[in-house]
């Protein structure tokens, strides 16, 4: 039996709570329930959803060659962006991690590219990246008398650029492995320097095991964002997913399907299989992180 | 104690609240986005909303014209938001869709196409009916299958346009060739192509002299310029996978790129991958970094708004235009690309405003031309009827002449006016770029340009019908 306090306290929760509860029920978990739905029918936003059964999952399974190859390229995408982004985001915060003059300046630094705007940054890449008078092209050729790949424009390189310029990124997982690491207790530095642990025996056995855990975060979330990259590819080749379907990623296939040709409900099918790939993915990871993360006070 | 705390408490709420309060004041959306609109509410007059898909000097112009309507009578006041063509489907179907559109619009024929058989637009039937100056005869040939399609008329045509080739007479003199003569032939304009192609000591270009997909992909107009039908109007589906020339146009833009045997190459192929790469280095379409206004391509195939743009971003080059050089043993043809025009939402508030303003804007001042003219004149696009096109002030123009006469004087292709067409064009680019980089055959290309456009076809046909069109 709740006292009168603790009725008030409720009430009072849930009423300034209200304002996102309001806002999940409304935009997130009807659209949610709503596009199990449509994916079973022909949908357009326009008219009355019309019920096709199976449709448009077989149209996607076994009619589509695009589908599969927009599921190619974001997994591939995936497989070397994630390592990668966990890789330099863990390195950069182990150096700035180091009891430094300026610390806190070149976290900031660090970190900086992360606010930038999505769209910017990916318009500044294009730039960046510009096969003919671009910044890394002119270098090369500068430094080391080399003429650079076509980068964006180029089948071979259009996905390894934009692996490379998700490490641009980095900075909130960076920001996460800081605070995992300020959590390290020092003794177990201690103790290992005692024992005669150099620094890669103390990175290897007290720092990584102490990280597992804000590793396996880090690795759940860039996992989830991985599979639902869209923005830049949709700015840097103008929604095409160019060249030859190189850089047509999932989402933005997806997005082309439901508002460029509104096939509602066969994005909504598509949607649903981002969907259980990536809990699949998650749940992968989830289960193998029993062998793998270790908990302090285990 | 207590009712001193119970006291200073409510006083915090309530000037929390006279807080709140304020700032939603401050900040609530004003009913009017300037005093002349503020001033026309208050005379009583009915303000409506116009979105234009046209942004800069080509807004800035529609908006004088807008200016002049709202002077002209005292029941309408229209406000212009220049929306831009960037994402115009999702912006118009969201808007319309949910209950909060404008009261007139300006959109692309592609995109009129795609909405109008599901009833977002007002069919405009009985307002062209009343109106003697929007009849079909008045119009170019080509025009009137753009606007009325399904039964209904649509759209009030405000522009069209004409595909043309232009050279850089600059660029011919350097590669020794006559700048007042462009090439005539499909041979002789491979054959400029070649001579204006200059490349670098490693291979990569320095120079085009022509790529049938520059400024963008033309696959539409090159499949019917070799004599193929993309779309076959009487089954109402495609049937380009069997259909020999528009094989053949794929092969054509083929020979641009270089394949696997050497011997087989043409003189004016390039590397597809230099072609990648140098088609995503170049400068910005609307800047003074065009690709043919700084010379890195001499011929290109463009429209007659370049007659506007071109004195605008690079007053000093010398160019020409011409009829774009077609294949032996088919008739020559022009190509209208699209329309742009007027829609009234279904959902619109004051259709019959939206409905005095078109009026307005399609006739003649009293002893003047009609502002839909001047419009055009102002931003050099072609008015879609023929005596507003044949105005001194077009057609002495001796460059814009040429892109009208085009109009008058060939068979006209235009994309078929049907709910799949964005798909049917990105499917042709799509198959044309994995052409030209070796990815396909253009026999399979073409199969599968045919294959994706008939299934969402059969998927339409298989819906109920709905809408106003209904």
């Amino acid at each position: 039996m709740m006292t009168r306090m603790e009725k008030r306290n409720l009430a009072m929760g849930l009423l300034f709570a209200s304002p996102w509860v309001l806002g999940f029920l409304v935009f997130t978990l009807y659209p949610l329930i709503m596009s199990i739905y449509y994916s079973f029918t022909s949908f357009n936003v326009v008219q009355p959803a019309v019920w096709v059964g199976l449709d448009n999952y077989r149209e996607l399974f076994f009619k589509d060659p695009v589908f599969w190859t927009a599921l190619y390229n974001t997994l591939y995408f995936t497989l070397f962006s994630v390592p990668l982004c966990l890789a330099s985001g863990l390195g950069i915060a182990m150096l700035l991690n180091q009891k430094l003059p300026g610390q806190s300046v070149f976290r900031t630094l660090f970190f900086l590219p992360s606010i930038v705007p999505i769209v910017a940054s990916a318009v500044l890449w294009l730039w960046v990246l510009n096969p003919e008078s671009g910044l890394v092209n002119s270098l090369l050729m500068q430094w080391f008398g080399i003429q650079g790949p076509g980068w964006i424009a180029s089948p071979e390189w259009s996905k390894p650029s934009l692996i490379l310029m998700s490490v641009w990124g980095i900075g909130g997982a960076m920001v996460i492995f800081l605070a995992g690491l300020a959590d390290v207790p020092p003794t177990l530095y201690e103790v290992a320097e005692l024992d005669g642990a150099g620094a890669w025996a103390k990175f290897r056995h007290v720092t990584l095991p102490m990280l597992t855990p804000t590793i396996l975060f880090n690795l759940v979330m860039g996992l989830i964002s991985s599979f639902q990259y869209f923005t830049q590819v949709y700015v840097m080749t103008g929604g095409k997913g160019t060249p030859v379907d190189t850089t047509m990623f999932y989402a933005l296939y997806l997005y082309r399907n439901s508002f460029y040709y509104l096939r509602m409900g066969y994005a909504s099918a598509m949607a649903w299989m981002l969907f259980m790939v990536i809990l699949a993915a998650t749940v992968g990871v989830l289960v193998s992180s029993r062998k793998w993360v270790f908990y302090h006070g285990e | 104690m207590n009712g001193h705390s119970d006291i200073k408490r409510w006083l915090l709420w309530a000037a929390a609240l006279a807080a709140g309060a304020l700032l939603l004041f401050v900040l609530w959306p004003s009913a009017a986005s300037s005093d002349e609109e503020r001033q026309a509410i208050r005379d009583g007059r009915e303000v409506i909303v116009y979105w234009d898909r046209h942004s800069g000097h080509e807004h800035a112009e529609r908006r004088k014209l807008i200016n002049e309507f709202n002077h002209s009578q005292n029941e309408v006041y229209i406000r212009a938001v220049p929306i831009g063509f960037e994402a115009l489907m999702e912006k118009a179907l969201t808007s319309i869709a949910g209950s909060a559109p404008p009261d007139i619009m300006s959109l692309d024929g592609s995109v009129i196409c795609q909405l109008a058989g599901d009833g977002l637009f007002l069919p405009l039937d009985d307002f062209v009916a009343g109106e003697p100056e929007i009849r079909p005869d008045k119009f170019f040939p080509s025009i009137w299958p753009m606007i009325k399609f399904d039964g209904h008329v649509w759209v009030i045509p405000t522009t069209t346009d004409i595909i043309c080739l232009i050279w850089n007479k600059q660029e011919f003199i350097k590669a020794g060739l006559d700048p007042e003569r462009p090439p005539q032939t499909l041979e002789e304009l491979e054959d400029y192509a070649a001579k204006l192609t200059v490349r670098k000591p490693n291979g990569a270009i320095e120079q085009m002299g022509f790529l049938p997909w520059l400024p963008w992909d033309n696959s539409f107009m090159w499949g019917e310029f070799f004599g193929g039908k993309w779309y076959n109007e009487k089954t109402g589906l495609s049937e380009c996978g069997s259909d020999p020339a528009i094989i053949r146009s794929f092969a054509w833009q083929l020979s641009f790129t270089q394949g696997p045997d050497p011997s087989k190459d043409k003189p004016y192929a390039m590397d597809p991958n230099m072609v990648t790469s140098f088609s995503k280095g170049l400068g910005e379409y609307m800047s003074a970094n065009n690709p043919f206004y700084t010379g890195r391509v001499a011929m290109m195939t463009e429209g007659e708004w370049q007659v506007a743009y071109i004195p605008k971003y690079a007053p000093s080059l010398d160019w020409g235009v011409a009829p774009i050089p077609q294949p032996a043993g088919v008739t020559p043809m022009a190509y209208d690309p699209t329309i742009v025009g007027d829609i009234i939402p279904a959902t619109a508030r004051h259709p019959e405003a939206a409905k005095k303003f078109l009026h307005w804007f399609y006739n003649n001042r009293p002893g003047g031309t009609s502002p839909v003219s001047d419009y055009n004149a102002a931003i050099r696009n072609i008015p879609p009827r023929i005596d507003d096109a044949m105005q001194e002030r077009f057609m002495k123009n001796p460059k814009f002449s040429v892109f009208v006469r085009q109009l008058l004087d060939r068979p006209v292709v235009a994309l078929p006016s049907i709910p799949s067409n964005r798909l049917l064009t990105d499917e042709m680019e799509r198959q044309r770029e994995r052409v030209v980089m070796h990815e396909t055959t253009p026999e399979e290309a073409a199969r599968m340009v045919q294959d994706t456009v008939n299934r969402e076809i059969m998927r339409l046909r298989s819906l109920p019908k709905g809408g106003a069109a209904k």
